[in-house]
Formats: C-alpha cells, sequence, structure tokens
C-alpha cells in the first residue's frame, strides 16, 4: 500500500482561506461554468415563453413549421450548453470539496500523532481530536455548499430578478414584496423550530446513552433484579422520545411550506395583472412568451428563495466545525533526523541516585544507583503498585526524573525522541495493536521477514493453526488474537526493531511457564549484545536473571535473586508464594 | 431461514390499533397526490382565456394561489403524520427489543458485544423509520404522482402520453443505473472512511509504542493511503452525482421540443397532439415535475434495500433463544424460613461451549453463616461457579440448590435479596451516585443508602461532592478503591443473605486494599460469603478453602 497522493504544502494551515487558496484551478473552472450556468439557467424560462408564442403564432397562421423547428434548435443548443457549463460546475465543486477534506486531516493528522501520550490523554484531547476529524467533514462540507450556493442562489436569484424587472418592473416589486416577509417570519420563527431541535437532539442522547447503559450492564442489572424498574423506565423515556420527534419535525416541516405560501402570494398580482398586460390593458404590453417567461421566472425565484436559508444554515454549521477543528491544525511538522548521535559507542547504562515520582503520588523509589552491560538481563519487580511500569517508563521521558541515567557518554533526558528511538526498545504493559495483518503490526512498514522473531516468541504455530497465517487480521486492538498471542506478537514487535537497550513490561502476560521459559532462553541468544531489562511480577525465572532491582519504596533494593533470597524477607516471601503454590497469582 | 417478520406483525398491529391515524394518514396522502396535479391544469385555464383576448378573472388567480396552498398544507400535513407513524412503529419496536434483552440467557451477552447489541436497538430500529418513511409511503405517494401526471398529460395530449408513457421507464432505468453506480462508490467510500476514521482512536490508543518506535511518518502514511482510498470512491461518485441531473433537465428539454414540433405540424399530427395553447404551456409545467417523483423513487429503492439488512438483523435478534423460565411465585420465605445448606453443589458437570469442561464433579455445601475462600489457577472455574450461584447457567449435569431451591429457577427479582456480587471492577451505570448504590430500585430508601455508604466509609467522600449524593457519576470521581467501596455499598444496601466476592482487591495498591479488606468485613458481619481471593482468606482466620 504505497501512497500515491501528493499533498501540497498548506500554508497557514489555521486559516480557512489557505485551503481556498490551495484550489485555485478547480475554483476558476467553479467561478467560470457556475456564471455561465446561472445566467443560462434564465434561458429555460425564456425559451419556454418563446416556444408557447411561437406555438400561438403557427395556430394562428403567421409562423411556419420550420419558424418552430429553428426555434427548437436553437432551444436544444443553448439548454445543452447551460447543462453542460452546469455539470462543469458541479463535479468541480466536489473536487474542490474532495482535495480539501483530504488536506484538511492530513494536516490535522500530522498535529494528532505528534501530540505526546500525556497531552492526548489529559483533558480529554484523544475524544475531541476524534470528533475534529468527523468535523472536518461537516466543515468541507459547508465550504461547498458556500461556494456552490454564492452562485446557485446569489447570482441566480440576481439574474432572474433582473428579467423579471426587465419585463416589468412596477408588477415585480409588487409581486416579490412577499418574499422579504417571509424571510422576516422565517428568521423570527427559528429560534422556536431551533429550541424544538435541540430539545429533540438531547432527549435522543439521552436514549442512546440509556440504550447504551441497559445494555452493557444487563448482567448487573439482571443479578441485582432491576430488569422490571429499568424496562419501565426505558418505555418512560421511549415515550420522551417519540413526543419530543414528533414535535420537532411538525415545527421543521410545516415552516417551510408556510414560507413558499407567503412568498407566493404575488402569483395572484401576476396572473391577474400579467394578464391584463397581455390583452394590452396592463402596464406594460407583454406577448404571451413574456407572460410565461415571467410566470415561470417568478415560480422558480421564490423557490430558490425558500432555500437561501440553507444556504446560511450549512455556513453556520461549517463555522462551528471549524473552531473545533482550528486549535489542532498547525505548522506540518516533519522529525528532524539529523543527528550526531553515535549509538555504536554504546557500551553501558549507568542509573546515579535515580530518583522518579508523580506530583501527585510520593516517591517511587529513591537515590538508585546502579550499572547494566551489554549481554545482561535485568529484571525489575516489587509489590503491586510499587512503580514498577514507572520505571520502565522513564526511558521515554514522559515524565522528568531526578538523578541521572547515562547511555554510554549520553544523559538520557537530553536525546531527542529520534535519537532515543534509535537505542532504545520499549514494550509496553498493553500490547498496543493496530486493526491490521500480524505481520504489519511486527513490521510498521519495514520489508525485512519476521520468519525469525515470530520463532523467538514460539509464535510459529500458533501461526500455522491461522488460516491466512501472518496476513492473519489481528482485529480491533488484536482482539482476534488470544491473550497470550497479543502478549507475544507484541514481544515479537519489539524484539523485530530491537535497539541496544530493550525494555519490556510485563512481556509474559498470558503466557504460560513452558513457553515463557523457552522466550527466556532466546532472549539470551538474541540479547548477547543488549541490555534487556524485563518488568515482571512473575518471579519464575528471575533466578536465570544477571541482576535484580526490587522497587518497594524506602525497602528499594539492588542484587541477584541468589542475594534477595537471603537479604530481602518480602521477596522471597512472594518468590515462594508463586514458585510453590503453583498458582501463576493473575493480580498485577 | 424462513422467519415469520416480527416487525411486519408489529406494523400491522399498529395500523389496525392506531384506525384514525392510519386514516389521516390516507387522506393526507392522497391528498398530497390529487393537489400536486391541480394547479398547472388552472394555469391553462388562464392561458386559454387571455389567449382568446378574455380578461382573466381574480377568481382564477385566487384559485390557483389556494391551490398552492393546499399543496403546501397537505405536504405538510403528510410528512406530519408519517413522522409519527414512524416514531409510534420504532418506539413499539424498541419497547419489544428491551423486552426480549430480559429475557436472553446470559451467554448471549457473553457472545455478543454491548455496542453490538446497541446498534442493533439504536441504528437498526431508524433504518425502520427511515424504511417506513423514506421508503414504502414516499415511494407510494410517488408512484401515485407520476401516474397521476401521466393521466393528466394524456388528457390534455394523447400524442404527448405516449410519448412520456414511452420515456417514463427509460428514464427510470436510466435514474437506477447513477443511483446504483454512486451507491457503490458511496459503500466503497465508506469503507474508507471508516478505515479513515478507526485510525484517529487507535493513533491515541497506541500513541506511546508509535513515538517509542518513531513511527509518525508510517502512521500519517497509512492514514494518507486510507485517505486516497475514499478520495478516489468519491471521485466516481462526483461523476455521477454531477453528470445526472443535467442530463436529466436535458432530455426533459428534447420531450418538450417534440412536443412543440409535433403540435406545430397541423393536420392528423396536431389532432394526435390535441393541443391549445394553454395545454402547451400546462404541459411545459408538467414534463418538469414528471421526473422528480421518477428521481424519488429510484432513492426509494435504495433506502428500502439498505432498510432491509438493518431489518433482518433485528429480527433475527427477536428470534434468538430465550432463557429458561423461572419460578415467578418463588418467595422470599423460600430461603429465610430454610434449614437446608445455604449453598449445596451436587456432582456439578459445566462447559460453556460443550467442548472443555470448566467444572467437573465438583461438590461442596456452604451452610449458613460460613466464610470460604476459593483459590486455584486462572480458568480453574472460580469466577464460573459464582455465575452457576447466581442462576445464570444451568449445569449439565448435577444440581445446584439455594436454601434448596434449584439456583437456576430462582426468579431475578428475588437475587438482590439473596446474593450481594461484588466484582473485579466497578460496572457503573447512568446515574447519580445514589442511583450507583440503589440501582434505581425504588424499594430502597435514602436511608438505606446512606447507611451503605457509611459502612463501607465512602459517606464523607460523597459528601464532599458538590451535590453529594445526586452528583453524576464519572470515571473521574473516585478512584478504582473508592469504587469497589461503592460497589461494596450497592452490594449490601439490600441486606442479601450471601455475598459473593470475585477478587475485589485484584487491581487495587496496598493502602486502598486495606480499606477495601476492612470495609468487606463489616459488611460480611452475619452473612454468608464466599469469595475468590488471597487476601480475603489472610486477612480471616476462620473459614474454609475450597481448591478448584
Amino acid at each position: 500500500m504505497k501512497s500515491k497522493l501528493k499533498l501540497d504544502k498548506v500554508n497557514h494551515p489555521d486559516q480557512i482561506i489557505s485551503y481556498f487558496k490551495l484550489e485555485k484551478f478547480p475554483l476558476l473552472l467553479v467561478t467560470l461554468s457556475g456564471l455561465i450556468y446561472n445566467f443560462g439557467m434564465t434561458a429555460g424560462p425564456y425559451f419556454e415563453g418563446q416556444l408557447a408564442q411561437r406555438l400561438y403564432d403557427i395556430m394562428k397562421g403567421r409562423k411556419s413549421l420550420s419558424d418552430m423547428l429553428s426555434l427548437v434548435f436553437i432551444y436544444l443548443i443553448i439548454i445543452g450548453i447551460v447543462q453542460f457549463m452546469r455539470y462543469i460546475k458541479r463535479f468541480y465543486v466536489r473536487r474542490f470539496a474532495n482535495n480539501t477534506s483530504r488536506n484538511m486531516r492530513h494536516m490535522l493528522y500530522n498535529s494528532l500523532v505528534h501530540q505526546t501520550k500525556e497531552e492526548l490523554e489529559g483533558e480529554s484531547v484523544g475524544a475531541i481530536m476524534t470528533k475534529a476529524v468527523s468535523d472536518v467533514d461537516a466543515c468541507v462540507e459547508g465550504m461547498r455548499k458556500f461556494t456552490t450556493e454564492v452562485f446557485d442562489t446569489g447570482i441566480v436569484l440576481f439574474a432572474y430578478f433582473a428579467m423579471l424587472l426587465y419585463y416589468d418592473y412596477r408588477l415585480t416589486l409588487i409581486a416579490c414584496i412577499f418574499t422579504p416577509i417571509a424571510y422576516f417570519i422565517a428568521s423570527k420563527l427559528k429560534k422556536v423550530v431551533m429550541n424544538y431541535t435541540l430539545k429533540y437532539k438531547t432527549i435522543a442522547g439521552k436514549l442512546n446513552d440509556a440504550t447504551m447503559d441497559n445494555v452493557t450492564n444487563a448482567m448487573t442489572y439482571r443479578i441485582y433484579g432491576c430488569e422490571e424498574e429499568r424496562i419501565q423506565s426505558y418505555e418512560k423515556q421511549l415515550k420522551d422520545y417519540e413526543k419530543a420527534s414528533v414535535l420537532a419535525n411538525i415545527w421543521e416541516n410545516t415552516m417551510q411550506p408556510i414560507y413558499n405560501i407567503i412568498s407566493m402570494i404575488g402569483v395572484i398580482f401576476i396572473i391577474y395583472f400579467g394578464a391584463k398586460n397581455v390583452i394590452g390593458t396592463g402596464w406594460t404590453t407583454w406577448n404571451i412568451a413574456a407572460f410565461a417567461t415571467f410566470f415561470s421566472c417568478f415560480t422558480k425565484l421564490a423557490y430558490k428563495s425558500s432555500k437561501a436559508a440553507k444556504l446560511f444554515n450549512s455556513v453556520q454549521k461549517a463555522k462551528v466545525s471549524w473552531t473545533r477543528i482550528k486549535p489542532f491544525m498547525k505548522d506540518y511538522i516533519e522529525i528532524n533526523k539529523n543527528t550526531n548521535f553515535d549509538h555504536k559507542i554504546i557500551d553501558s547504562l549507568t542509573l546515579s541516585h535515580l530518583s522518579f515520582s508523580y506530583s501527585n503520588v510520593g516517591p517511587f523509589f529513591e537515590d538508585l544507583s546502579m550499572t547494566m552491560l551489554p549481554g545482561e538481563i535485568i529484571g525489575v519487580t516489587g509489590p503491586v503498585a510499587s512503580g514498577k511500569s514507572s520505571f520502565g517508563k522513564i526511558f521515554l521521558c514522559e515524565q522528568p526524573y531526578s538523578g541521572s541515567v547515562k547511555i554510554g557518554p549520553y544523559e538520557l533526558s537530553t536525546l531527542t525522541d529520534y535519537e532515543r528511538s534509535l537505542i532504545i526498545t520499549y514494550m509496553g504493559h498493553q500490547p498496543e495493536l493496530m486493526s491490521d495483518t500480524i505481520k504489519e503490526n511486527i513490521q510498521l512498514g519495514e520489508d525485512q521477514s519476521i520468519l525469525s522473531v515470530l520463532s523467538l516468541v514460539c509464535m510459529e504455530e500458533d501461526i500455522l493453526s491461522m488460516p491466512d497465517g501472518i496476513l492473519t487480521d489481528v482485529g480491533n486492538s488484536g482482539t482476534r488474537l488470544s491473550g497470550g498471542q497479543q502478549s507475544r506478537t507484541a514481544l515479537a514487535r519489539a524484539l523485530y526493531h530491537g535497539k541496544q537497550i530493550i525494555i519490556l513490561d510485563d512481556p509474559f502476560s498470558a503466557i504460560d511457564k513452558k513457553t515463557e521459559q523457552k522466550i527466556m532462553e532466546n532472549l539470551r541468544i538474541i540479547g548477547k549484545d543488549k541490555i534487556i531489562i524485563l518488568i515482571s511480577h512473575r518471579l519464575g525465572i528471575f533466578p536465570q536473571l544477571d541482576q535484580m532491582i526490587w522497587l518497594d519504596g524506602e525497602h528499594t533494593q539492588i542484587g541477584n535473586h541468589e542475594t534477595q533470597m537471603h537479604t530481602n524477607p518480602n521477596y522471597a516471601l512472594l518468590y515462594k508464594m508463586q514458585t510453590l503454590g503453583g498458582d501463576e497469582n493473575e493480580a498485577s | 431461514m424462513k422467519h415469520h417478520s416480527e416487525i411486519k406483525s408489529i406494523a400491522i398491529i399498529l395500523l389496525k390499533k392506531e384506525k384514525l391515524l392510519t386514516l389521516t394518514l390516507g387522506i393526507t396522502i392522497i391528498g398530497s397526490i390529487l393537489f400536486s396535479v391541480f394547479p398547472p391544469l388552472v394555469l391553462k385555464k388562464i392561458v386559454n382565456c387571455f389567449s382568446s383576448g378574455q380578461t382573466v378573472l381574480l377568481s382564477l388567480a385566487l384559485t390557483y394561489f389556494a391551490l398552492i396552498i393546499f399543496v403546501g398544507i397537505f405536504d405538510a400535513a403528510k410528512e406530519v403524520m408519517i413522522t409519527k407513524y414512524g416514531q409510534k412503529i420504532t418506539h413499539e419496536v424498541r419497547s419489544v427489543m428491551y423486552k426480549k434483552l430480559s429475557r436472553l440467557p446470559s451467554g448471549y451477552f457473553i457472545d455478543h458485544e454491548a455496542g453490538t447489541i446497541t446498534s442493533r436497538m439504536v441504528n437498526d430500529v431508524d433504518t425502520i423509520d427511515a424504511l417506513f418513511s423514506n421508503g414504502i409511503i414516499s415511494m407510494i405517494v410517488d408512484s401515485g404522482k407520476v401516474l397521476a401526471i401521466i393521466i393528466v398529460i394524456f388528457s390534455l395530449s394523447t400524442g404527448l402520453g405516449f410519448i412520456i408513457l414511452f420515456i417514463t421507464p427509460i428514464l427510470f432505468l436510466l435514474t437506477r443505473y447513477f443511483q446504483k453506480r454512486m451507491l457503490k462508490a458511496q459503500l466503497e467510500n465508506r469503507i474508507a472512511i471508516g478505515k479513515v476514521n478507526n485510525h484517529v482512536p487507535e493513533t491515541i490508543k497506541n500513541i506511546r509504542m508509535i513515538h517509542s518506535f518513531a513511527k509518525e511518518n508510517y502512521m500519517e502514511k497509512k492514514y494518507d493511503s486510507y485517505i486516497e482510498g475514499s478520495y478516489h470512491a468519491l471521485e466516481k461518485s462526483n461523476f455521477c452525482d454531477s453528470i445526472y441531473s443535467p442530463i436529466i433537465v436535458f432530455i426533459s428539454a428534447i420531450v418538450i421540443s417534440i412536443l412543440m414540433v409535433f403540435s406545430s405540424m397541423g393536420g392528423e399530427m396536431q389532432t394526435f397532439f390535441g393541443m391549445d395553447l394553454g395545454s402547451a404551456v400546462a404541459i411545459i409545467a408538467y414534463v418538469g415535475k414528471v421526473f422528480d417523483p421518477l428521481e424519488s423513487i429510484g432513492m426509494e429503492i435504495q433506502n428500502i434495500q439498505s432498510a432491509l439488512a438493518g431489518i433482518k438483523r433485528i429480527n433475527e435478534f427477536l428470534h434468538e433463544p430465550e432463557k429458561n423460565a423461572q419460578e415467578e411465585t418463588m418467595n422470599i420465605t423460600a430461603f429465610t424460613n430454610s434449614s437446608e445448606s445455604d449453598i449445596r453443589f451436587d456432582q456439578v458437570d459445566f462447559s460453556y461451549s460443550n467442548l472443555v469442561p470448566v467444572v467437573e464433579y465438583l461438590s461442596f455445601q456452604v451452610s449458613s453463616g460460613e466464610m470460604v475462600t476459593f483459590v486455584g489457577r486462572t480458568g480453574a472455574g472460580k469466577s464460573t461457579v459464582f455465575r452457576l450461584i447466581l442462576g445464570m447457567y444451568e449445569p449439565q449435569k448435577g444440581s445446584i440448590t439455594i436454601c434448596g431451591n434449584k439456583a437456576s429457577l430462582i426468579p431475578d427479582k428475588l437475587k438482590r435479596k439473596l446474593f450481594g456480587y461484588v466484582e473485579q471492577s466497578f460496572p457503573m451505570v447512568l446515574g447519580t451516585i445514589a442511583q450507583q448504590i440503589s440501582l434505581f430500585d425504588p424499594s430502597i430508601s435514602d436511608e438505606q443508602i446512606i447507611e451503605a455508604a457509611k459502612l463501607v466509609g465512602m459517606h464523607e467522600h460523597i459528601l464532599a461532592l458538590e451535590k453529594g449524593y445526586e452528583t453524576m457519576a464519572n470515571m473521574n470521581l473516585f478512584s478504582q478503591g473508592q469504587f469497589q467501596l461503592l460497589s461494596i455499598a450497592r452490594a449490601v444496601v439490600a441486606e442479601p443473605k450471601i455475598m459473593l466476592l470475585d477478587e475485589i482487591t485484584a487491581n487495587l495498591d496496598s493502602s486502598t486494599e486495606q480499606a477495601v479488606v476492612a470495609a468487606l468485613l463489616r459488611a460480611s458481619k452475619n452473612r454468608t460469603v464466599l469469595s475468590i481471593s488471597h487476601r480475603m482468606y489472610e486477612q480471616t482466620t476462620k473459614g474454609k478453602l475450597i481448591t478448584l
């Protein structure tokens, strides 16, 4: 799946005009064809009038069939051109929208993918961004409608009105006075309609929440014997919803015809005075063509103007969506890959006086000092909530630490995100799988074969049993795989991209002990020139590790399994409980 | 798979029950069809009037306007009636579905995600509304309009009537062709957009991995390739969308031209096309009108097709096998006055799918007031034993009795008095803090709620909230441990006879764990307690261990 997209660079992505500027060519075509089409729109009524007139003349014997043929010929050509222009206009307006939506999404995603975990979790930025992406649709839809309606409503209304004035300005002014009245009433009633719609939407939202709640907690309600009451309360909500929806609908549906009726009052005058014009007792002299043209022009004007409100609505909606998107529209970020950083000179990892705490929770550990060398596997464990995972996350630099972490000659906190990715591989507590194939989840766009890492994590047999093999789709968040398969896929990915320092947080969750032991042996083989930090609450394999850190507040200790079994009673107790009881103690 | 359709019978029952509504709906439909064809006829009269040199009467102008008013009124009334009817049906269907939900066996909720079931009840039911309003009824109205216009055209001009009769099906096929192509492109687009939209939460979820592997570029490329899929699909649909309506307008211009030419030919042709000037003007108006309902019918066919899938899913849902009947007449006294053991398992075999036995030959009994802890490795069936006690499943072999009554026969409404079930995580419901504890049970008083909160030590924390017990619950209000305490309050507030505690301290840090265990010990007084937890066992000296 190579992307063929050529995306233009968006300057000032936080200004909506930038997106219009990017699409100069389609917009130029839209303008040209839009002008021709909309002025040409008057051709329809004009020719219809002329046709009727010619028919009348033929019946009276004043014109012949050939006159009709030539008129029909011109009529068809003009309509053909006008409609072709209409096609051009419609097509390029849509292309403009399509391009813009693509550009906006592209910019928005770039901004998203460079947000930090903390930013995404805090203040529910994640949810807001998810919403912003769907706002792009509404915003672009508004931009499209605006572009379309500038021509289809603005210009066409103007053209019709000019034509009417040309035929009979007095009659035009009388007939058209009712349209502004309709507008005025519409704007007054709009609030009422909006209120009902809003009420309906609120109730609809509530009903959806209630449905979700009733389904999600169905078992809870059943076990607690509350189903009867829930059915009644749901029934009440359904009733409210039905009422609100009908009310909102009545307001919305009855308003439109009323506006139409008011603006059509003009028709009475047109028929009455127009007929006078034709007979020759009116303000001006009309033939039948003039009457037919005037009549059909007015009907179309009234119809078009009743749609004008929609233009304002869609612009309004676009504005609302845009204000939600705007904060995320930042200049395009590209990772700076220029670096003098040399990862070949890394010979050790040294912690000195390392302390770590969250702002609100007291220090997890203080004054930790030790040196790790390539080829070593270092275990990290401790009681629940002792900061095991936080220890691993130090290497992600999501939170500041105090003390020092030296990677070869470099201090960890001075490295850029990119430099860190060259030397450190981190596998988190969550498998973090994407809904794609196993292969893609491991490779993440690289080309090298994944077979060797699959065998390292003992997943070959699992893969063989899957009909699609390594091309099996893992499903949303990996849910189509078993828990053990998920964590092994994540481990395989970490090893595939494995750098000199590998941090594995709880890599063996949901994996049985035999497999765990085998993977452990494989880690030894590939870990000859690497430093592997293994965070786990399962202690069965700890005797095989080179060093271990027991995190436990002030009882924190460093030393290998042997020594800690003697000096650290808490560790010894936990180890015995796990190995003797035969219980895997899945809690963590 | 020939199911009898529940939806259909619901609709028919409603049709019979709401006689007045049905009648009004019928009248508005007929009215809106009839009135849509009248105005051009009046126009014809007007034109003929002055083409023969007569003055047009004001009454004729007023008649024309009055007709426009009627068209508006009937159209609006029709829409309102359709909405009303559609809402009645969806209300009834949702109601029936929710009642069905309460009769489904527990296993259903494990096999089916909550999101999917909710989508049945929300989105699929909405398609019924769409089927009804934008589908069947609109189609009746639009077909009626096409028919009425064709009849009127015939009456005005036999020749043109034949022409229209000839091109209507062709136009309809053309419309369907474009609509099908657009639908296909739109489906492609929807799939692509689904991927585009899914990629965003997925990125948010996996952001740590993306950053630590420095795969921002990779993720962007992937996103762009999804956008490209949507772009191309849309481009296809854009072509059809933009060319369709210009083609139709051009065709109607051709029809008008043919009419005009034939009418001008004189002789037999003219008698066949039978045209006076008024008819010519009126027909120009009709030719434009016949295309709109034709296009709508095409859309309606599409709506009906897409709604059918939703209806099929709803019918399937309504035909799901239901759980076994319970003994609704059973009374709480059957438990309070029983001399039997509280819980007795006798030679129980159980498996979820009949493949892997989860529980085999299990026998044990627990007497009133006893404290029992279950231990065993993951997957040994500890939680399953609880589910069996709660009567959520029936064993394949052996018997399970609660105070001498068969567990699966105990009616749900008695269960809250019998069991206080506390799970590993707190299932939050949509409601206030007080409702978290009462679970909307009207028989539980405010005093009881406060007492339960006090027992677990949450009373002060709740009062510290701005609206106290009336605060709407959300995940940020309390810590996980505090929610666990609420969960215990929810269990004890109805004074159950038996407490079932499933790994309730598993996800807690040690200081909160102390609070939870202490609350549990208070809550367990004078009760039979079954727990799955090492910690509970360590904290209490009495009680027995059952290893699975």
